[in-house]
């Protein structure tokens, strides 16, 4: 029995920390909402490989450093809380999608993926009205040893960067990504723009050929690869949307403590504390709820989708509540261009519609509890 | 990270297990009423079987064995707590001897009140109440009135507690009062241990919104409570109040607790319908449930958290705070939906024609409102969360 951060965790959390701070601050964000997608710069990427992150839940026979789940996560969660670029959450998420996969191919792809040679991105979302890949429309057709893909996907993140895409289709009735290389013929990628300035692009599909060595797992693992990815993919958005959440409460009250009205700092009139203690438990709550997903996905991966959509749906509410209590709690300094609060805003309303909104996630666990 | 328990909690649970089932009979005879004796005597039949948990180990897990404890470790008491609660064995007569009296009187008590008293509470031999609050001191417990006198060996009481559970039953009562006016409310209050039996205490209980009877006022009329039992030093009673009050927030055997509350919700949105339709095909309240669901299972986490830090000796903090505010909120919403499912019928008595369920979803939801009040109000955890987990400055003034 622990259900905590292990001392290791701990130390890795500290460090992480301390790299963000060195390293990045949020003036780029805003300026990425007026000037495009936001950039992590060559150098800090290049430090971020150098430092083994993105192969730090990456089995150890697969080139990865082989710890738990959780320590992604809890990386995911520090890059929400100053505003790192959520390419981190992408680029774990496929290395996971690779790591699932035995043959000879996808281990060298992900090798340069955890090296830096490429960067592999990943489609699940389409313009269709739902989420989750078992609604995906996108179809492959394989014939043999081939076949193509038609369809669009939207939300790509990181496309820009991206020498290929792991993109979620129907193939046979069921699910599968499918490794599709971003210069394949008949696709074409269109950015997209994002609230939080945060890179997306639309992939449209015409036909874009694949061979059946494409399919992550083969095509009899295909789905449950696609299944566990796009799980652990949402468990990292929760944690991303975790950090944003830590990161509005933490800034909402200080000021509380320093801010003087009426000859009081604010944080003593009960209609002030009383919301963010409101925001204290939502945070605390959902800090719980990541940790039981965290240890599904890593015991039970292939059932892990209450645990998984609890967080989400959960974190997705409460990341909005804490940032819209810090805008308004702020009061009119909360309202200008200027303080970052309206950036973790951004991001909070961004990532909770991303990967599946509260309500999906909802219906998700609706149906497991019915059965 | 991980959720298991050692092989050796495993086994405890086993014995917990087999030991509940081979109790059936007892179990079911206590919920009839029936005692030791084979006499049909709810109160008695309710402290043999306190008596009989007891010896089999699954009362007083935490305590000294000097006290006659069994010093049981963190994992088994948590163990030991949950399962209790998912059996549906009969409620505790005592749980303010068990879990406030006698943990203040561990560490705050005389060794001669220690002995006189510890043994009794196990076996349900003297069941206590607690007198802290007063008509005019709620949430502002340290303003109370009831007034104290040192007389030669004896205190003389005067005063009026209020929202005394089991006060009409008890034996002993612990009591808060003010022996010094002119000190600030704090340094003016002592801890004393009250025969329920003695003269000038008058009990009158005290109905509920929802119709029922567990609480009562208690008059204190010239009630003479010998010197040696007091608890602690003269005036020093609000530090030892204090020390316990946490004891009433509750941990991971409410989430049991909550869980059977949702089972009961899902089983009414199965039988009861709405628009026509059964209730659990209904999307509205498909959604709810999920909620439900979510907020039960991170109250679960919530206290596998607080577990694991106290397993590596760190005090539980606050947590303690933020989860009674969240159950009480999740219990109310629940209590709230089941009226909207059971619909019209939500308007009838329990003796109505029509009725569901026998009225248990109105007598449930005048219940759930209860839990935003009793110990520490909702407002107070709010308090409390700002104050000692945010510190964000103190709203009130003492």
């Amino acid at each position: 029995m622990d259900f905590q951060l292990s001392d290791d965790q701990l130390a890795i959390q500290d460090a992480v920390a301390k790299f963000f701070q060195e390293e990045w601050n949020s003036d780029i964000r805003r300026d990425a909402l007026d000037d495009g997608p936001v950039k992590i710069s060559d150098e800090i990427w290049q430090q971020i490989v150098e430092m083994g992150w993105i192969g730090i839940a990456v089995s150890e026979e697969h080139g990865g450093s082989g710890l738990e789940l959780l320590t992604a996560a809890m990386l995911a969660e520090e890059g929400g809380q100053v505003l790192f670029p959520s390419k981190l959450c992408t680029a774990f998420t496929t290395a996971f999608a690779l790591d699932q996969c035995q043959s000879g191919d996808t281990a060298a792809l992900l090798t340069d993926h955890m090296t830096g040679q490429q960067f592999v991105s990943l489609a699940v979302d389409e313009a269709n009205g739902t989420f989750g890949p078992e609604n995906n429309a996108t179809a492959a057709t394989l014939a043999g040893d081939g076949g193509t893909i038609s369809g669009e996907k939207i939300l790509v993140p990181d496309a820009e960067c991206a020498d290929c895409f792991l993109v979620a289709v129907r193939l046979n009735d069921s699910g599968a990504l499918v490794k599709v290389a971003a210069d394949a013929p008949g696709l074409t990628i269109t950015a997209m723009q994002r609230i939080d300035g945060q890179s997306i692009s639309s992939l449209q599909l015409a036909d874009v050929p694949f061979s059946s060595d494409d399919i992550l797992g083969g095509t009899d693992d295909a789905d449950q690869v696609l299944l566990r990815t796009y799980e652990f993919w949402t468990t990292l958005i929760s944690a991303d949307l975790l950090g944003v959440t830590t990161k509005a409460l933490e800034m909402t009250n200080e000021y509380a403590k320093v801010r003087q009205q009426f000859n009081k700092p604010i944080g003593s009139f009960q209609a002030v504390s009383h919301r963010l203690a409101d925001v204290k438990v939502a945070e605390e709550v959902g800090r719980s709820l990541l940790y039981g997903a965290c240890l599904a996905l890593q015991e039970n991966p292939d059932q892990c989708f209450p645990q998984v959509s609890a967080a989400k749906a959960w974190l997705s509410d409460a990341a909005a509540e804490a940032t819209e209590a810090a805008l308004q709690l702020h009061g009119g300094i909360g309202y200008t261009w200027e303080l970052d609060v309206h950036l973790l805003l951004r991001q909070a309303r961004s990532h909770a519609v991303y990967l599946g909104d509260a309500a999906y996630h909802r219906k998700r666990i609706g149906n497991f509890i019915t059965g | 990270m991980d959720l298991k328990f050692s092989e050796q909690d495993e086994a405890y649970r086993k014995k917990l297990l087999d030991w509940l089932a081979s109790s059936g009979e007892l179990i079911s005879r206590t919920m009839q009423g029936t005692d030791d004796s084979g006499e049909r005597n709810p109160m008695q039949a309710m402290r043999d079987w306190q008596k009989h948990l007891y010896e089999a180990g699954y009362v007083g897990m935490s305590w000294p064995k000097i006290y006659g404890g069994y010093e049981a470790s963190l994992t088994e008491q948590v163990i030991a707590n949950e399962e209790l609660a998912r059996a549906k064995i009969p409620p505790s007569l005592n749980t303010v001897g068990l879990t406030i009296v006698a943990p203040t009187m561990i560490q705050h008590g005389s060794e001669e009140q220690k002995q006189k008293y510890l043994k009794r509470i196990l076996r349900a031999e003297d069941i206590w109440c607690q007198g802290f609050s007063e008509p005019g001191a709620g949430s502002d417990l340290a303003s109370l009135k009831t007034n104290a006198v040192l007389d030669g060996d004896n205190f003389v009481v005067n005063g009026q507690k209020v929202w005394t559970s089991a006060g009409h039953i008890a034996d002993m009562c612990v009591l808060l009062v003010r022996t010094n006016r002119d000190a600030p409310k704090r340094e003016g209050i002592t801890y004393l241990l009250a025969d329920m039996k003695s003269e000038g205490i008058t009990i009158r209980p005290l109905r509920n919104a929802g119709g029922g009877s567990h609480f009562n006022e208690v008059f204190f009329d010239d009630v003479k409570i010998p010197k040696e039992n007091m608890v602690g030093e003269l005036h020093g009673g609000w530090a030892i109040a204090r020390s316990t009050l946490d004891n009433e927030r509750s941990g991971l055997s409410g989430v049991v607790a909550l869980e059977a509350n949702f089972k009961r919700l899902l089983q009414l949105t199965e039988s009861a319908s709405i628009g026509g339709e059964p209730a659990i095909e209904d999307a509205h309240t498909r959604d709810q449930l999920a909620q439900y669901w979510i907020e039960i299972e991170g109250l679960k986490y919530l206290g596998y958290r607080t577990l694991s830090e106290q397993l590596k000796g760190q005090k539980p903090g606050s947590q303690a705070s933020v989860g009674k505010l969240f159950a009480s909120k999740l219990r109310q919403a629940m209590a709230k939906n089941a009226l909207e499912i059971v619909g019209p019928y939500a308007a009838l008595t329990k003796k109505s024609p029509h009725v569901m369920d026998r009225g248990r979803w109105v007598a449930g939801y005048f219940d759930s409102l209860g839990y935003g009040i009793g110990g520490g109000t909702s407002e107070i955890m709010h308090n409390v969360i700002a104050e000692r987990v945010l510190e964000l400055p103190r709203s009130v003034e003492d």
